[in-house]
């Protein structure tokens, strides 16, 4: 098959496959937010076991490549009878993995509130959830918007590991096309510019957000 | 399920020279990719229009795509044009590449951070050029970016994992084989953990030590 | 940090402890379950033309073919799981899947780690090079070359003691993915591929104008077989999927299924033969 004959062939599966990689890194991120504000707020705990405990999820998530935390994931936990489908593997490895980052990161946002405000909140007479979640997070979130979004594009392409165990995501596909056509140079340049496109998508939507938020802050 | 760890008895060469390998890979490319990306940050803040376009396409494209497509086809199609270049350098290269990109837009934050006032105060002074970007913004923006300069040196360490697709035999290809050859899955799981964890911690305690000591620096 | 590590490292170490002892003692027949949900579950990687791929999103291949015939025979339905190889056999021992199709080459050492189904095809070692190059026109001409080989397959051990009997040493390099050698092959730093004879024959099918097989093959006779466990819980399985296969291969349906993917009909041994190798 001619190059051209083998891009346009695959392409359709490609594009599946393309949106199986961006619904699981969305989610993946979604559920990393909320884990994420819980490690950060561990993290940030005056008593001294929590802050422990805050620091030891960043530094195992973000030091072990993530390839065997899906392993361990997947093959380890039903020795202990948890059987885990690989789709659900797939979200809770992502999920636990991109939460380490997003801590680090909103940690470097609510560094960036004035303590002031947090103050203010309890003299209002505010709780300290609602503190966390109507002052805090939305400011950190808003301030840390960039490196969010920037995080997202590395979680999109991290997420071709999730093909270890099992879920045919973009990379897995094409490489899956690339082994029956053996025209793997044309595929892979295809699924480069597949997962391009996806991340200009998601700068965009990350410029749209910026520019609303910054629009509220008005 | 078994937990030996005599699989690894007799390999302790092969391993080391693994190791070894995915030190020589990680610690030239993030030397070329340092270079690199400062380099390209300077023709993106500093230079001329159409040289900023180009070097901007250059980030995105790079940021936007895998690393492992980056890496296959400058090994695999590299050749068609004339570029053959042998497994350890292509990943050098290809890492290269990869994290230039990235240490680019991070150097351009780092510049972007520095009040214009100072530059144009140190211009006004008398001062080149080149002796404001060495003397007065370089210097300043170490601090602000080394955290994210770190970070970037630690996902490039992992990165190098990928070089065993166009047959560099780095560390997890080593380890990898012994799985495949003694069935020890679970063991050898465990060592590339353990292995890849003990850089990423000596890395940012390494980091750590560095940021405070630039601080200081600055402080006096 | 420092302690961070270590806390970690310790509570991982304790949860793979528990994790080894829970999975002992337990005692379930594997024939027996795989009856009762009416479902044969098969580890697999889609990667392996023509044995085992994917077209248009779809599997076809040899294994797809012969699995559905075996299914018939138990009378359950197979499903296949497809993963990167280097996650299937850990997934058969983590019980993800009842048995592995690939297929494996057959070698002593792995006869101790697993239990093998009947032969289901010929593994022996041949080479691949690009079409037209004269320079490789029969297996010893690698002399002195490089030469490429998957990463722990049988097939490249082979033809390290292969090459150890040539004059000039060959040079040989070790991939991960055999579609990788391909890819090498094509792009010209490799002379030639050794790989199994059905899968280099198809590669060559399948792209003349840039493959093509040099003849004959090399090395010890080999065979390609199906994977299960090798715990007591599995041998009823394995021995009802032998049943299947000598089932299959007395009617003819195996002369059909091998013509289809190897275009010739392969004689197989009725029973597993002691690898020599």
């Amino acid at each position: 098959m001619s190059a051209i004959k083998v891009v346009i062939h695959s392409f359709p599966l490609l594009l599946q496959a393309a949106m199986t990689t961006f619904v699981l890194s969305l989610v993946a991120t979604a559920i990393g937010l909320v884990i994420a504000a819980l490690v950060c707020a561990l993290g940030l705990s005056k008593r001294r076991w929590l802050a422990r405990a805050g620091a030891v999820y960043v530094s195992f998530f973000r030091g072990v490549p993530l390839l065997v935390q899906l392993l361990l994931i997947y093959y380890f936990l039903p020795f202990i009878g948890i059987d885990v489908p690989s789709l659900v593997a797939a979200v809770v490895g992502l999920s636990l993995c991109t939460a380490a980052y997003l801590a680090e990161i909103l940690r470097g946002g609510l560094a960036s509130i004035p303590p002031g405000q947090r103050e203010a909140g309890e003299m209002l007479g505010l709780a300290k959830s609602q503190i966390w979640r109507r002052l805090l997070l939305p400011q950190a979130v808003r301030s840390m918007l960039p490196a969010i979004v920037s995080e997202v594009t590395l979680l999109l392409k991290a997420s071709s590991l999730i093909s270890v165990i099992g879920v045919a995501e973009l990379t897995r596909t094409g490489q899956n096309i690339a082994a029956s056509t053996y025209q793997p140079l044309e595929i892979y340049a295809t699924v480069g510019a597949i997962y391009l496109a996806l991340n200009l998508l998601l700068a965009a939507g990350g410029g749209m957000m910026e520019r609303r938020f910054g629009l509220a802050r008005r | 399920m078994t937990f030996d760890l005599s699989v690894f008895a007799g390999s302790g060469t092969e391993i080391l020279g693994g190791f070894l390998m995915t030190l020589l890979a990680w610690i030239s490319g993030t030397a070329l990719s340092l270079a690199l990306g400062l380099a390209v940050s300077l023709g993106l803040v500093f230079g001329p229009h159409a040289l900023a376009i180009a070097l901007r396409s250059y980030v995105e494209a790079i940021r936007g795509t895998p690393f492992l497509v980056q890496l296959f086809i400058l090994y695999f199609g590299g050749p068609y044009i004339g570029l053959t270049l042998d497994p350890l350098p292509a990943g050098i290269v290809g890492l290269a590449i990869y994290g230039g990109s990235y240490f680019a837009e991070i150097f351009r934050a780092g510049f972007l951070a520095i009040p214009a006032g100072q530059v144009e105060a140190a211009a006004l002074l008398g001062l080149t050029r080149r002796q404001i970007v060495g003397r007065i913004q370089f210097p300043q923006m170490m601090v602000v970016i080394l955290p994210a300069l770190v970070n970037m040196v630690i996902i490039l360490s992992k990165e190098t994992t990928i070089l065993s697709i166009i047959t560099v035999p780095e560390l997890t290809f080593v380890v990898k084989g012994i799985g495949t050859r003694t069935f020890a899955f679970v063991e050898t799981l465990l060592a590339l953990a353990l292995g890849y964890w003990l850089l990423v911690e000596v890395t940012s305690a390494c980091g750590k030590a560095l940021e405070q000591r630039v601080a200081r620096h600055l402080v006096r | 940090m420092k302690r961070g590590l270590w806390v970690g490292l310790v509570a991982a170490l304790v949860g793979l402890s528990i994790a080894g002892a829970a999975s002992a003692g337990h005692a379930d027949d594997v024939l027996a379950k795989v009856k009762s949900k009416g479902e044969l579950v098969v580890g697999t990687e889609m990667q392996f033309a023509p044995f085992d791929f994917l077209e248009n999103g779809a599997q076809v291949g040899l294994n797809a073919d012969l699995f559905r015939e075996i299914g018939k025979e138990l009378g359950v339905k197979v499903t296949f799981v497809d993963l990167p190889w280097d996650g299937v056999l850990p997934g058969l021992e983590a019980k993800k899947f009842d048995v592995v199709a690939g297929p494996v080459t057959i070698t002593k050492e792995r006869m101790t780690r697993y239990q093998f189904t009947l032969p289901i095809a010929d593994a022996t070692v041949a080479l691949l090079k690009r079409a037209g190059d004269d320079s490789v026109m029969k297996p010893k001409d690698i002399a002195g070359k490089a030469v490429g080989g998957g990463k722990s397959s049988a097939q490249l051990d082979q033809l390290k003691l292969f090459a150890e009997t040539l004059p000039g040493k060959a040079d040989i390099r070790e991939y991960v993915d055999n579609n990788q050698a391909y890819a090498d092959l094509a792009a010209g730093r490799i002379v030639a591929v050794a790989n199994s004879l059905p899968n280099i024959s198809y590669v060559a099918a399948q792209r003349p104008d840039t493959f093509a097989v040099v003849t004959p093959p090399f090395g010890q006779k080999v065979y390609f077989g199906y994977v299960g466990r090798p715990d007591e819980d599995s041998k009823t399985l394995m021995a009802a999927i032998d049943d299947a296969l000598r089932k299959i291969e007395a009617d003819g349906r195996m002369e059909q299924i091998q013509k289809k993917w190897f275009g010739l009909k392969m004689d197989l041994p009725d029973s597993v033969p002691e690898p020599g190798f």
